[in-house]
């Protein structure tokens, strides 16, 4: 089961530059294509696609999320080996071992180092041999909060 | 096997004709030789003709992994490389520690079985389960690492170099800037006109039982980073800390392998690595043992040299110089070739020029031509394509075979034979040539480690050495790196340091331990535990396919490996005349090392033989392969006397 992309796709590529296993293929202004044997099944084209056009594999729509609500990987950096798993894993460099803070240091670990490029894949939390990573939802600021507190 | 865990899925790729088909493992395979360099030496005689020439089409390469590859497990990043020999003729194994080992399995294929021969220059991409044939124009005649630039960056790749192309007999292959340097296997795909793999997929790696591995994991890199070898004095100071420390044992080969000490050794220490040109540490991918230097490299940070590349590039040519040996590792990787093999070689044509035989511009203790040497023996220049033959070619022209530093044919590490004799039998006995790895390590327990088990004694050392052997190759068939196997020496001894009574009087009755070591061979089976002090492999993979596997067991599995490696060499002609070393280790002292510094290899070699059951040929015995249930490969016995 993967994701699909219906017709009304207006091929603006969006998806395909955020897919982090370049799984989505297809010329700008044509219907794109998830190949479902890469498919990762992480949801990031869907909450990105400004035509609300991609299918999870219920078939449901899901929702479109501004990208500074996507989650972001928490790092446990106390007991992190620095093994590189999830940075090798990230396709777009958004995490990096950190630099030794002194010279001849040799615990460093790996941090989000560019929370910019992270689209909340949570590749690096499924790879981590010592599942220290948790994908957590930014926090919101204070005023939202308060909204949504009030709401409740 | 009760658990749900899948048979390991091949694919058999013909480059001739452009095709290829998927090749599940039959379970009988897989449950004997598990995968990595066992299995893919097995394969070789499933797919592989007799006496094929490295160079034909008909040859074979299996590019695989292990049951651990990629599995989250520590130090798991290692694929394997088999094929024919191109040095020796026997059988080659190429460990390589990059992304591809990894990404082959995500991709959803354990292994590549590769025949045939393409017409134009090709690449392999794996993707998602499919094989496709790639024109590799834009890519051949570039370095390892401009061909890896020109591909997507999130690929696991695996490529060859300028080496590979022009044939050189020490090539190797580039993932990402790890190299499967030794026994060649770049020519081999140089000769088929393939530049390369590259693989990418999202499936997940099976583990039978994920928590109870994941758990265990945890533990075993605790226990890896709270041990003095792989938590700290890897981490700091890699593998080239070994220098200073094999200096002083007067293991560290200087000038040909003439002597054991080098006076300004110093100078090209790990520890003035660390000082003066380290940036930082680095890993292979799932390794937290992280024992990779980072150093700068005219405004690029590359990867430091090993302590081979040290040793060989330094003291062994009569240079001090740490700079050129970070330039000349760097020129090396990026033009695919193997820098132990290499630098052995000019070594060897520095003495012919010395002892006046032939001359190729190079001298001991001259630096300055070097890179252009190293690049005109990549692009087979002129009289410097004989240079890419090996010394074992070399001597056979111009002559100086006692002095020509090879094994079988392949050239030796930087482990000086006669003082650490068990590592000379090692080098020796290696079934694919002289390589430290494949030799059983032996100058660990006995010169350049804590531990010293007598240098210069040859008391217990064939059984010592078919117990290594035997466990290495078990660590590495199973997609781990060797280096997780160092903890095997208890922590307390590095804590008390080389020098403590206790440490020296274990080390003293380590060498009287023959016969136990022996009892232990014979009945490996005693060993029905598993703990972290002697094979944390066996547990981890046990917990990751499912199956049954006990310390002993798995030290089974790497004589089963062990065997069938060696019944490649039997069938592709090697004999015992090949377990030999050069006459300089076996006959002449070290220089200013002292009377009893020579390897009594005559003496160690029916004593091994004996240790391993095989006969006075080094040949495996009927009984031997049947009691490792290898019947199904008794036909290589009979075709051998049929010949004789």
């Amino acid at each position: 089961m993967a994701y699909s992309i219906s017709e009304t796709c207006s091929g603006c590529t969006a998806c395909a530059r955020l897919c982090p296993v370049m799984a989505i293929s297809g010329e700008r202004g044509r219907v794109h294509t998830i190949n479902p044997k890469r498919c990762v099944e992480c949801g990031v084209c869907a909450r990105g696609c400004p035509k609300s056009a991609i299918r999870d594999a219920r078939g449901a729509i899901p929702p479109r999320i501004p990208r500074k609500e996507w989650p972001k990987p928490a790092i446990r950096t106390e007991d992190c080996s620095a093994c590189r798993m999830c940075v090798d894993i990230c396709p777009f460099d958004a995490l990096a071992l950190t630099l030794p803070q002194f010279k001849g240091d040799i615990r460093v670990h790996a941090a989000l180092s560019n929370p910019a490029k992270c689209v909340g894949c949570a590749q690096c939390m499924k790879i981590c041999p010592l599942r220290l990573i948790e994908m957590q939802s930014p926090a919101l600021p204070p005023e939202a909060k308060a909204t949504a507190e009030a709401a409740k | 096997m009760k658990t749900n865990y899948p048979l390991p899925l091949y694919a058999i790729v013909n480059l001739t004709d452009k095709t290829w088909e998927p090749y599940p493992i039959p379970k009988d395979f897989f449950k004997k030789f598990v995968g990595g360099k066992s299995l893919g030496s097995r394969l070789l005689f499933e797919f592989m003709p007799s006496h094929t020439d490295v160079f034909d089409p008909a040859s074979v390469v299996v590019v695989n992994t292990g049951p651990l590859t990629g599995s989250g497990a520590p130090s798991t990043s290692r694929f394997n490389l088999c094929a024919k020999n191109v040095l020796t003729g026997g059988i080659a194994t190429s460990n390589c520690g990059g992304t591809f080992g990894m990404m082959l399995r995500r991709a959803g294929f354990d292994g590549v079985i590769i025949m045939g021969a393409s017409d134009a220059p090709c690449y392999l991409e794996i993707l998602d389960g499919e094989i496709a044939f790639r024109d590799a124009a834009e890519l051949w005649g570039k370095d390892t690492e401009a061909a890896q630039e020109h591909l997507p960056k999130p690929y696991g790749k695996l490529m060859i170099g300028p080496a590979g192309e022009n044939k050189v007999s020490y090539a190797g292959l580039a993932s990402g800037e790890r190299m499967a340097g030794r026994c060649g296997i770049g020519a081999i795909f140089g000769s088929k006109k393939l530049k390369g793999l590259v693989a990418y997929g999202t499936k997940e790696i099976p583990v039978a039982q994920p928590e109870r591995f994941y758990a265990y994991n945890k533990k075993w890199i605790r226990f890896l980073q709270n041990h003095s070898m792989t938590g700290d004095a890897l981490p700091r100071y890699g593998s080239a800390g070994l220098v200073n420390k094999a200096n002083s044992m007067n293991a560290l080969p200087t000038k040909n392998f003439e002597s054991g000490h080098y006076d300004a050794a110093d100078k090209v220490s790990g520890e003035t690595l660390a000082e003066t040109r380290l940036t930082r540490n680095g890993s292979c991918v799932s390794c937290p043992i992280r024992c990779e230097r980072r150093v700068r490299l005219e405004n690029k940070e590359v990867k430091g040299p090993e302590y081979e590349t040290l040793g060989l590039f330094g003291p062994n040519m009569g240079l001090h110089d740490i700079d050129l040996v970070i330039r000349l590792n760097y020129v090396c990787d990026i033009l695919g070739i193997d820098t132990i093999s290499c630098a052995s070689t000019i070594a060897f044509a520095m003495e012919l020029y010395e002892k006046g035989l032939a001359d190729f511009g190079v001298r001991f203790g001259k630096a300055d031509n070097l890179e252009e040497v190293i690049y005109k023996i990549a692009n087979a220049e002129g009289i410097y394509a004989e240079l890419g033959k090996g010394s074992k070619w070399l001597s056979r022209k111009y002559g100086g075979e006692d002095f020509a530093i090879h094994a079988k044919g392949m050239e030796l590490a930087a482990y000086e034979p006669r003082r650490s004799v068990g590592m000379g039998l090692g080098y020796a006995t290696s079934n694919r040539g002289g390589c430290h790895l494949n030799g059983g390590y032996g100058a660990l327990v006995e010169s350049i480690g804590v531990l010293s088990i007598r240098p210069t004694k040859r008391w217990a050392k064939p059984d010592w050495v078919v117990f290594l052997q035997n466990a290495l190759d078990a660590i590495s068939l199973v997609g781990c790196c060797l280096f997780s196997g160092q903890t095997f020496i208890p922590n307390i001894l590095f804590k008390l340091g080389p020098n403590h009574i206790i440490t020296r009087s274990i080390g003293f009755i380590a060498s009287f331990t023959g016969p136990v070591i022996r009892l232990l061979l014979k009945f490996p089976l005693v060993l029905q535990f598993n703990t972290f002090f002697l094979m944390p492999h066996a547990e981890s993979f046990h917990r990751c396919t499912g199956m049954h596997m006990t310390t002993g067991d798995f030290i089974r599995t790497g004589e089963r490996c062990y065997n069938v490696e060696r019944l490649f060499n039997v069938r592709e002609g090697l004999t015992g005349k090949q377990d030999a070393l050069p006459k300089r280790l076996t006959k002449d002292f070290q220089k200013y090392g002292g009377h009893d510094t020579t390897v009594p290899i005559d003496k160690m070699l029916p004593i091994y033989y004996r240790a391993r059951g095989w006969d006075k040929n080094g040949c495996p015995t009927r009984r031997t392969l049947k009691k490792l249930g290898m019947s199904d490969l008794l036909y290589v016995l009979d075709e051998q006397e049929e010949v004789a």
